[in-house]
């Protein structure tokens, strides 16, 4: 009897508190969020690297049998490492590219259960007819012989940035063994050598391109004209997919031996003390990692799994790409913590190429109070320097900044050379400058655009960054007018602010290759952003 | 806004159940005790026919925090019933920080062994560094670590596919126990013994030099296991870890390992050394914690299915049913770990 009574009152616990928490569990979608996959009221938040795009339809299908929305927010993986620094993380999953940033950055111990997904090398892809002039096809390539075609001018490459992406990263740092001489391990003394800075120089100078991340910079290849890029081996495969699907050249992938890096794309669960999201999680994990989805993960390019691709999936590695699912894939080793942060610094400061950013920013009326407030606020990340070095965004000493302030019309212009005090008073311009009148964000592009014909572009990583918070007066055409006199294709990125006109913010993004960040939500995490991928 | 006061109305109904409940189950009350815990301990903790028993036997129940052997011994033990680190050496720390604990016991044992790939065995087995006594492979220590010492890549051992010199990935020593055992391992093969504060002077520097050639480390012995497992031969040639992470993944995951067994092969040193996993019990409640993990169904439960060694089941007479091969009947050859004193300055000259 007794025992009956307690299974009932059991019982009724459980349920009521089933309840209980269906009802306070009903969260609003986070407004930060790039995909909602599922419907249902229970949710998981996972901060994810952008490359795992590609694996929402598994993730889609999983939200629906389960009844509960996934919200993928993208970020790079050093975005990552310091998001999970921070003493909040509002996300229930992370899934950076490799589990080095996972755990760098998860100082506090917050992040359990992570386990890889899948693993995928980071890779040179390069136009199948190039690589067969360039004698790539066919044997083992070192990160020498690449360097050596980059410095005869016969390879020109796009690749992300070292310091906001994975894959940016893992082949800058193959490159330094390679100009290192392929020491075991890289040291500090190694860093200072003044050979080392000159040939890195002349190795980045080839660089035609940047992002600030890895699925983005597949997107921009296949918008623009290029010969070559650093990627994973599964964003390769995409891009070759689309290729040939529209009859143009496929790339072919090089392995270089002794500069391979692998992604090995973990997925971790954060603690923050709710047992009900850990066990969701852990489903979900445990789904990703079923049989039957790792197979259909495997079929997006990426390796799966403990013994390797299986025989029914080899086509989807093809060898006339240069694909190699066999290989070993043997990977150089990441210095420590210390050292691979002064790599990222240097690359920020001294390596890479120089970046040429002009700045057009909105002082119409409708800016005045809380738009200018954020607006000088963000600007103070990307012009002070010791706060931009917390994101390794600092500016290096030939980096050139122009600020053109506008409103219905160009206020004025304003260059800064370098990373000292020049760049620091363009902070107080940006502070000082009063507010008025109305919006005319092509007005301000032409004349970067005219200000931009004064300089070897080929020298620079020249980018227009606009932000605007306003429908727009003025012309494209004049813009395109403008535009087309630039020798070099000029991405103008902007920042979506207030009540900015999407659509011509699309217009002009896809007109120059470049995409639009929305800042609404985070003005200075979009300047962070943007600033990224220049 | 209605959701919410449905929700609070729910709530307190679930309250006024719970107060009746445990009113009924009182007579049954389970005392939880809460401490510190090694990573590599959780999926015994959370195994639910273990749980069980703690109930129903010892009306105990363990909450547990994760935290690193050294790092827990070093924090203010107070609002503690327990601490369970991986290695005896954080007693000793807990007794010269604190004084002695209420009660301490080994509950559990595991060797610190290495773990490889079948071509990497066959080309380290060519070179004498590697030898097999029935289907156990022992891994010589001193040729191991001469090996590294004099930078010998992987293809001049026979590997050309691996890129890069002869190394045993490994924890970070600061921040994980596998890692700090395997530091011990090198120490005292490189002093030829244990090693101690006369050693140091000699041994620090050489220490040093492998270590730091090893470049970036991770923090936890499960995510390099991990690894290991996943990212294939290439990634992970050699690394340390310990005898139980095989053998619980094989019982957790039979149709992985199935795949897999052909290829993975343990190696354990020569000699070795223990990760005896202390419970130290803080006060009297903690020391209940000790009886009841040494029930010999956990301590049973403990080897069939998370590998641990244990008092009872150390010197197992039936290691068929893991279906792992080369796993050693007994753990013969051991050394002992270098002091709590000489292993904080080998940390300290490492981190």
């Amino acid at each position: 009897m007794m025992q009956k009574m307690r299974r009932f009152l059991s019982l009724t616990l459980a349920m009521l508190l089933l309840l209980a928490a269906a009802a306070c569990s009903a969260a609003p979608a986070s407004e930060n969020a790039d995909a909602v996959l599922g419907s249902g009221s229970r949710v998981l938040r996972i901060l994810s690297g952008s490359e795992n795009q590609d694996l929402e339809p598994m993730l889609e299908r999983f939200a629906q049998q389960e009844n509960i929305r996934i919200e993928m927010t993208y970020q790079g993986s050093l975005d990552i490492m310091r998001q999970l620094e921070q003493e909040q993380i509002p996300y229930d999953g992370v899934w950076p590219a490799s589990s080095l940033w996972l755990t760098v950055g998860d100082t506090g111990h917050r992040v359990k259960h992570a386990e890889s997904v899948s693993v995928s090398p980071v890779v040179f892809g390069i136009r199948k007819s190039l690589a067969e002039e360039l004698g790539f096809v066919g044997r083992e390539v070192s990160v020498s012989d690449l360097l050596e075609a980059i410095r005869q001018g016969k390879l020109r490459f796009c690749m992300t940035s070292a310091t906001q992406s994975n894959s940016g990263a893992s082949a800058y740092i193959g490159f330094l063994y390679a100009l290192l001489g392929n020491p075991e391990v890289i040291t500090l003394e190694d860093l200072q050598s003044e050979d080392l800075r000159e040939q890195m120089k002349e190795l980045l100078s080839g660089v035609d391109r940047s992002s600030g991340s890895s699925d983005w910079l597949k997107d921009m290849f296949l918008e623009g004209d290029f010969d070559a890029m650093v990627n994973y081996e599964c964003l390769i495969l995409q891009a070759n997919r689309a290729l040939t699907e529209r009859g143009d050249e496929p790339l072919y992938v090089v392995y270089p031996y002794d500069g391979l890096s692998l992604a090995d794309s973990p997925l971790g669960y954060v603690d923050n003390g709710d047992s009900g999201q850990e066990e969701l999680f852990l489903q979900l994990q445990e789904y990703l990692l079923s049989p039957q989805v790792q197979n259909e993960i495997q079929r997006t390019g990426r390796r799966t799994g403990y013994t390797g691709i299986s025989e029914e999936n080899l086509d989807v590695f093809p060898a006339e790409w240069g694909l190699q699912p066999d290989r070993v894939l043997s990977p150089i080793r990441m210095p420590d913590t210390e050292v691979l942060f002064q790599c990222l610094n240097l690359y920020q400061t001294d390596f890479r190429k120089p970046s040429l950013s002009v700045y057009c920013l909105d002082y119409s009326g409708s800016m005045a109070g809380e738009g200018n407030e954020a607006l000088v606020q963000a600007m103070g990340q990307l012009l002070l320097q010791e706060n931009a070095e917390k994101n390794f965004l600092q500016a290096s000493k030939e980096e050139i900044t122009i600020l053109i302030p506008f409103n219905g019309d160009v206020i004025a212009s304003y260059t800064a050379q370098g990373s000292g005090s020049e760049l620091e008073n363009l902070y107080q311009l940006v502070q000082e400058q009063p507010v008025g009148g109305g919006t005319d964000m092509y007005a301000a592009a032409i004349r970067a655009a005219e200000l931009l014909q004064g300089y070897d572009l080929s020298r620079y990583t020249p980018a227009i960054i606009l932000l605007t918070d306003g429908q727009s007066g003025g012309s494209f055409s004049q813009f395109q007018e403008a535009y087309s006199q630039l020798d070099a294709q000029v991405p103008v990125f902007s920042i979506m602010f207030g009540d900015a006109d999407e659509t011509q913010l699309e217009d002009l993004a896809r007109y120059t290759n470049a995409r639009v960040f929305d800042g609404r939500e985070n003005l200075t995490e979009a300047f962070r952003a943007v600033k990224g991928y220049n | 806004m209605k959701t919410k006061l449905i929700g609070l109305g729910i709530l307190a109904a679930v309250i006024a159940a719970a107060l009746v409940y445990a009113g009924i189950a009182g007579s049954q009350a389970v005392t939880e005790i809460s401490g510190y815990v090694g990573g590599e301990k959780i999926g015994l903790l959370e195994d639910e026919e273990i749980q069980g028993i703690l109930k129903s036997r010892y009306h105990l129940s363990i909450d547990y925090a994760k935290a690193g052997s050294l790092e827990m011994v070093r924090e203010d033990p107070a609002g503690r019933d327990f601490l369970f680190p991986s290695n005896q050496t954080a007693l000793e720390l807990y007794e010269s920080l604190h004084g002695s604990p209420v009660q301490s016991e080994i509950i559990l044992n595991t060797p610190l062994v290495l773990y490889t790939r079948s071509a990497v065995a066959e080309a380290l087995e060519a070179e004498g560094i590697v030898s097999t006594a029935g289907d156990v492979r022992y891994v010589d220590m001193e040729k191991l670590t001469a090996c590294m010492e004099e930078g010998r890549t992987w293809a001049s051992i026979g590997l050309p596919q691996l890129y890069g010199s002869v190394a045993v990935g490994t924890t970070d020593p600061a921040e994980s126990n596998s890692g700090n055992m395997f530091a011990a391992l090198l120490a005292n093969t490189l002093c030829g013994g244990v090693a101690s504060e006369e050693s140091l002077e000699e041994i620090l520097p050489r220490l040093q030099n492998i270590f730091q050639r090893l470049g970036y480390m991770e923090s936890s012995s499960a995510d390099l296991f991990d690894q290991f497992l996943k990212t294939g031969m290439g990634a992970k040639p050699l690394i340390a870890g310990y005898e139980s992470q095989l053998l619980e993944f094989a019982v957790e995951h039979p149709q992985d390992w199935e795949q897999l067994r052909g290829d993975i092969v343990m190696l354990y040193p020569t000699p070795t050394v223990w990760s005896s996993h202390v419970f130290i019990a803080l006060d009297e409640a903690g020391a209940a914690g000790i009886d009841a993990l040494l029930d010999e169904e956990v301590q049973r439960l403990a080897w069939e299915k998370h590998g641990f060694r244990t008092g009872v089941y150390g010197a197992a007479s039936d290691t068929s049913f893991f279906g792992v091969e080369g796993l050693a009947a007994e753990i013969t050859q051991v050394a002992p770990m270098p002091d709590a004193a000489v292993m904080e300055q080998i940390l300290q000259a490492l981190s």
